[in-house]
């Protein structure tokens, strides 16, 4: 029993390991995660002690999260964290709900209280019943005869099919998401591998339901009905151009780098322009962004001409945007920065580039306003009441991943910045409800 | 009998030991069996719906059979270090033919894509 409570004892003082599930206003929260110390955030259930369910977690991402839940070892616990409470408490029976401006004490508290035994931990939610029973016949157990005659596990094998270059071998349909850490929040797809090359690629609903009230506060969506000063919007664009860098730079393992960018984006203002364009020369300079990113995500100019995907299509020498019409722009003296990569290493530099470029917009701006008619240059892109640049991405991702290795799959999905929740609330749907 | 063997009899029980040792740690630590649940490799929040046996194209081999062969023809160096200081010029002149032409059997390995991972 002493070489438990010592390791328990050592566990308790360690960094909480923490699976978070983010829903309608808790994007940036659960992203700020990264900058405490104290909080590791891992990228499977397995790894977790703490399961966070931050902001409004839609229905599918509840379901999705008790299976989270449920393969997270023991002891384990639950903290939500501005969720409407009702619907978490119905599923989860033991859960700690965490108040405040930021999660992370409420994380620390309640993986103390488990390590020193203080907390038990949650009982499993689904029943322990073997959906697909071992049964073992057969000459490899595989329940038929033949290697792929069987169904072990009460699983079928994998399909086969035609391969590229003439052998027939198995296609493996795997669903992916919606709480797969390499892809953008709530993004699922049901996959077919060959191997690690994505053989078809099928997307599946969004998981977030169209909801007026869950962006009231973004300044993009306020500039779409009245004129908001340009000083706040470019500030805005410049939070969300580094935090999808910072995206991109977890996702290539560059959490020391991803960190600084975040924070960044935590202080930006027209002062830390200089700081912006230091990080973004030492991470574009970089060899091991440039050699995993070159080439990686290409799209095809003419896909991208006249979509309105801001930095996407910027980076692929489209200059597009919103602003170059806007006259209070004009008077700044603004011009759209292009990249000619057209590809996910151009994307990152365009974004640091566009980021550099927001927050001196903002120090010139001196009260001028824009916005209020209609169409906004959000940081993904134009954005309209009915139209989001995340919902025109999303029908190039099939085909921009198909045939490609998963590495360079899940960084081509990086570079575009999807944002669901932003696709679900500037659906057509929405737009017929008053804002 | 025992001086010939003893060393590598050492090593196993020594292995043997640190085994059992780990197996009754690790006895020691699981608090609860896994649930059904549990054992479901976790892709995100999905259900999987085939088995994750499968059998997949390893696209390097290409790569890796380069590999082997040109790896082999190294171990030619060995007699020939042997005989360079004696023979001087003649050896490294020969030699070098024989690397040109290795590495021209890599440039053509390289046009034809053979290089490549995936």
């Amino acid at each position: 029993m002493g070489v438990r409570a010592t390791l328990a004892r050592w566990a308790a003082a360690a960094p909480v390991p923490t699976f978070v599930v983010a829903g309608f206003g808790a994007r940036e929260a659960a992203q700020d995660l990264w900058l405490d110390p104290r909080i590791v955030l891992v990228a499977a259930p397995r790894q977790a002690s703490v399961l966070l369910l931050a902001g409004d977690v839609p229905e599918p991402l509840l379901q999705a999260a008790i299976r989270a839940h449920d393969v997270m070892p023991a002891p384990r616990a639950v903290v939500a964290w501005r969720t409407s409470h009702r619907a978490v408490t119905e599923r989860f029976p033991t859960v700690a709900v965490a108040e405040g401006p930021q999660p992370a004490e409420a994380l620390v508290a309640v993986h103390r209280a488990l390590r020193t035994g203080d907390q038990t931990s949650t009982p499993p939610i689904l029943a322990d019943v073997d959906p697909a029973p071992w049964r073992g016949e057969g000459p490899y157990g595989q329940g038929g005869s033949g290697m792929t005659g069987g169904v072990p596990y009460g699983r079928p094998m994998a399909t086969r099919e035609d391969d590229r270059d003439g052998l027939t071998l198995d296609a493996l349909p795997v669903p992916v998401g919606p709480l797969f850490a390499g892809f953008p929040d709530g993004l699922s797809a049901r996959i077919t591998f060959k191997g690690d090359l994505v053989h078809r690629f099928e997307l599946q609903p969004n998981p977030f339901a169209a909801d007026p009230q869950a962006d009231r506060d973004d300044p993009f969506v306020r500039a779409l009905a009245d004129p908001v000063p340009i000083a706040e919007l470019e500030v805005a664009r410049a939070r969300e151009l580094l935090r999808a860098c910072a995206r991109t730079l977890h996702l290539q393992g560059l959490d020391a780098l991803a960190v600084r960018a975040i924070a960044l984006a935590g202080r930006a203002g027209p002062g830390e322009a200089a700081a912006v364009r230091r990080l973004g020369r030492w991470v574009t300079a970089r060899w091991c962004t440039a050699v995993q990113l070159r080439r990686v995500g290409r799209i095809e100019p003419a896909a991208l001409d006249g979509l309105g995907v801001g930095p996407v299509a910027r980076a692929a020498g489209l200059a597009e945007d919103v602003r170059t019409d806007d006259p209070a722009y004009r008077h700044l003296g603004f011009t759209a920065l292009t990249q000619q990569g057209n590809d996910a290493a151009a994307r990152l530099a365009q974004r640091f580039d566009e980021a550099v470029q927001a927050l001196e917009l903002a120090g010139r701006a001196d009260g001028l306003r824009a916005g209020g008619n209609g169409a906004v240059e959000g940081p993904r892109g134009r954005l309209t009441a009915d139209g989001s640049p995340t919902a025109r991405l999303l029908e190039l991702v099939p085909e921009l991943v198909t045939g490609r290795e998963w590495g360079d799959a899940t960084a081509a999905l990086a570079s575009l910045d999807l944002d669901l929740r932003e696709a679900a609330s500037r659906s057509a749907d929405v737009a017929a409800d008053p804002l | 009998m025992l001086a010939t063997f003893g060393a590598a009899l050492t090593v196993f029980v020594a292995a043997v030991a640190a085994m059992l040792a780990m197996r009754w740690a690790d006895h020691q630590l699981r608090a609860t069996p896994l649930t059904a649940p549990e054992r479901v490799p976790f892709t995100g929040g999905g259900e999987p719906e085939y088995h994750a046996w499968s059998r997949y194209h390893a696209r390097y081999y290409v790569m890796a059979l380069l590999f082997l062969a040109f790896d082999m023809e190294m171990v030619y160096m060995y007699p020939w270090a042997v005989v360079f200081a004696r023979e001087g010029m003649v050896a490294f002149v020969e030699m070098g033919m024989f690397l040109t032409i290795l590495l021209l059997g890599i440039l053509y390995a390289w046009r034809e894509r053979g290089m490549e991972w995936a």
